[in-house]
């Protein structure tokens, strides 16, 4: 055949031709399955290093979630049942190592998906999204953009789900007037920033001083935490902390001899805090993030099975690294599989079409809508209700599901002005 | 307001404390090896790790705990003299290339000994000195105030009152001299190492519960530190211990009055001046600089 072209006078635009469609036969992932073959789900995020707590628990949480399915036969598509693996890179949130990772789980492995945490690692990775058209998910929505074309976020609606708490602290202790805020200086900390501080507005709650940022390195919280009490605020606002920031400021805030109202998105090993500080100090304290035993987590429009046999599985595995993302990812399976039974197959724009169908989703704590064109220049993020969580008597309890859609359909342009003010709208961000 | 000058005043002094331990530290093994220590960081890490392991997990002591780190980390500085640094004694760069490598092994260690999470240490104790409502001193963080300065006017007496100290400080001034007067170069190194690693494994050790403890806690203190050393004077004992002091004054303040992204960039702002105006740093010499 080679010859045969030879003879025929094998011209440079044929080399060419010849060679676009060879290199894009490469690039395409190979989205066919043969009957009963393992699906493989890639899983892209930091398993080691500083941002490894909100990676590492979401792999174990989706073992723990794959084991579940396979024991009940696996996906059902239109050729029948396959059974569901997970193929972990450790990105080390590191855009580099984020995109090696993308094309080898993609070319090497053949996963049919892939899960991300997002955040700085997002922009290494979207190049290979866009030449591969494989379907990404994030937790951070401000990933987010019209050319994401093949991202969604269909968990976590990081940060506007904040809202909700500051929302729900408004209407139960209307006696809190003030507040203070800091934030880690970076990706994560400064769209939480713009939307705590369009939710408090929107509370008719004081900011009694602008926004506290400190560098990601800082170790020493004492000075950032004098600086927020100086102004005898009735609430400090931890932002989107890491919990290696959250438990020393808490623990500063005990020793300073704080005893307000603390608001904080995450309260990851809470338990530690209460040993640092006491149950008293603790007592109150409001975030967003339940422990998977929670009784309310049993209501009809939940829709993460056996919420409370999860938990007490993961919490047997793995004793005391229950944290926000141990189910958020094993969540995302959970919508992914609907929608790829749904559509009978695993190819990416199937999925996804499914996944979006009528503009529904299922997520985790009810009906949602895929939304976003505003804030993110495209409606990829599922958002629908969201948990109020409290610390009562040493244990996170839900108080409430509040409903993010109304909250933003009041107060909408609060957070768009706040959005841009940070430079924090899609549009700003490139 | 000043409730809350005192009460800045009070968290930069701790700042100082733990700052000028771990810079004084680093000082003394490039005054007397001349060599840069990259893996600085990682010993004030492993030191905390070893209050992780003593304190938290078996319940020791927490002072005994304390005591070990720094035990600990002083034979670790000797493994460093002896595998890396002796051999590389006329080569300081493959000095520095050798810590970084050393740094990353002990990164990797603590990752596989105790895993990526942060680690729960309990406080050692909740008491607070409280001077008004404001102003308060919590009892851990004078700990850590006391033993710097315990700890830092023993070396001055070391350094200054002993045969040993002055044999260090000979070795640090001419090493091919003190070597002619019959002094072991290398005795003196391993002194050295075992010092200086030992203080900033006494300071990790000391701050574990006031710290979020993890195997990259190294980076931030090290930044800080050489920070401070260059302010100082690189080679000068009494430099590292004032400029500890400056610099942990300004950043505090910063922080507490503007923010914490602010109180970095005006730490770097006063390294550029000093070199600028003092290229040696505050108390170097210029053959060192």
């Amino acid at each position: 055949m080679i010859a045969k072209a030879l003879r025929g006078g094998f011209s440079r635009r044929m080399f060419l031709k010849s060679s676009a469609v060879t290199a894009l036969g490469a690039a395409l992932p190979n989205m066919t399955l043969a009957a009963g073959e393992t699906i493989k789900i890639g899983f892209l995020a930091p398993l080691t290093g500083p941002v490894s707590a909100w990676g590492k628990p979401g792999l174990d949480g989706c073992t723990i979630w794959a084991e579940r399915v396979n024991a009940e036969g696996g996906i059902k598509l239109e050729d029948g049942e396959h059974k569901i693996e997970f193929v972990a890179y450790d990105n080390e949130y590191d855009p580099a190592k984020a995109r090696t990772g993308a094309t080898k789980l993609i070319r090497e492995d053949g996963v049919s998906f892939v899960m991300m945490l997002g955040g700085d690692t997002w922009p290494g990775v979207q190049p290979v999204a866009d030449r591969t058209g494989m379907l990404f998910s994030t937790l951070l929505p401000s990933d987010l953009s019209p050319d994401t074309t093949t991202l969604v976020a269909p968990t976590e609606v990081h940060p506007i789900y904040i809202v909700t708490g500051v929302q729900w602290l408004a209407e139960n202790r209307p006696e809190l007037k003030t507040a203070v805020m800091c934030a880690q200086d970076d990706a994560l900390g400064l769209p939480s920033v713009a939307t705590y501080l369009a939710a408090f507005e929107a509370a008719g709650i004081e900011m009694q001083d602008d926004p506290l940022l400190f560098d990601p390195a800082t170790t020493d919280f004492a000075p950032v935490v004098t600086r927020l009490l100086s102004s005898n605020p009735d609430i400090v606002c931890l932002d989107t902390c890491y919990s290696d920031y959250v438990h020393p400021i808490c623990t500063q805030l005990f020793l300073q001899g704080f005893k307000g109202q603390i608001i904080s998105a995450t309260a990851d090993f809470y338990d530690q805090m209460i040993a640092k500080t006491s149950k008293e100090f603790m007592e109150g304290f409001i975030f967003q993030f339940p422990d998977f035993d929670d009784p309310a987590l049993n209501a009809e429009h939940i829709n993460f099975p056996d919420a409370n046999g999860f938990y007490t599985e993961y919490n047997k595995r793995y004793p005391g690294q229950w944290g926000a993302v141990s189910w958020e990812y094993a969540s995302i399976m959970e919508l992914w599989k609907l929608a790829a039974e749904k559509a009978g197959s695993v190819d990416p724009e199937a999925v996804l079409a499914a996944m979006q169908e009528g503009g529904k989703g299922q997520h985790a704590f009810g009906e949602a809508s895929w939304w976003g064109e505003e804030l993110f220049g495209i409606d990829h993020a599922l958002v629908g209700d969201w948990p109020v969580v409290m610390i009562e008597d040493g244990k996170a309890r839900i108080k409430a599901f509040v409903s993010i859609p109304d909250w933003y359909d009041q107060h909408g342009d609060l957070l768009i002005k706040y959005m841009t003010k940070y430079d924090q709208m899609w549009s700003q961000r490139s | 307001m000043i409730e809350l000058l005192a009460q800045t005043g009070l968290n930069a002094v701790y700042a100082a404390s733990y700052i000028s331990l771990v810079a004084v530290g680093l000082v003394l093994i490039f005054g007397v090896m001349g060599v840069i220590n990259f893996a600085h960081g990682e010993l004030f890490m492993a030191g905390a790790y070893v209050v992780v392991a003593l304190y938290a997990q078996r319940f020791v002591p927490f002072f005994i705990a304390v005591a070990a780190g720094l035990v600990f980390v002083g034979l670790l500085g000797l493994l460093m003299e002896r595998a890396l640094f002796r051999p590389l004694r006329d080569n300081p760069l493959g000095g520095l290339v050798a810590s970084i490598g050393f740094l990353m092994i002990l990164q990797a260690l603590a990752v596989m000994g105790f895993g990526v999470r942060m680690e729960y240490i309990p406080p050692v104790t909740q008491e607070v000195i409280a001077f008004s409502d404001k102003v308060r001193l919590p009892i851990s963080r004078l700990y850590v105030i006391i033993a710097a300065v315990v700890m830092l006017s023993l070396l001055w007496y070391f350094l200054k009152r002993t045969r040993f100290g002055w044999a260090l400080r000979a070795s640090a001034q001419d090493p091919q001299a003190a070597a002619l007067q019959g002094i072991s170069v290398t005795l003196t190194a391993k002194i050295a190492m075992f010092i200086g690693a030992g203080f900033a494994g006494l300071a990790g050790a000391l701050t574990a519960p006031l710290v979020s403890v993890n195997p990259y806690m190294g980076h931030s203190i090290i930044v800080t530190a050489f920070i401070v050393i260059i302010v100082g004077g690189v080679g000068s004992l009494e430099g590292a211990v004032l400029a500890s002091i400056v610099y942990a004054f300004v950043h505090t303040f910063v922080t507490t009055f503007y923010d914490g992204v602010i109180a970095d960039i005006t730490g770097l702002m006063l390294m550029l001046i000093v070199l600028i105006v003092k290229p040696t740093g505050l108390f170097g010499s210029a053959d060192r600089a």
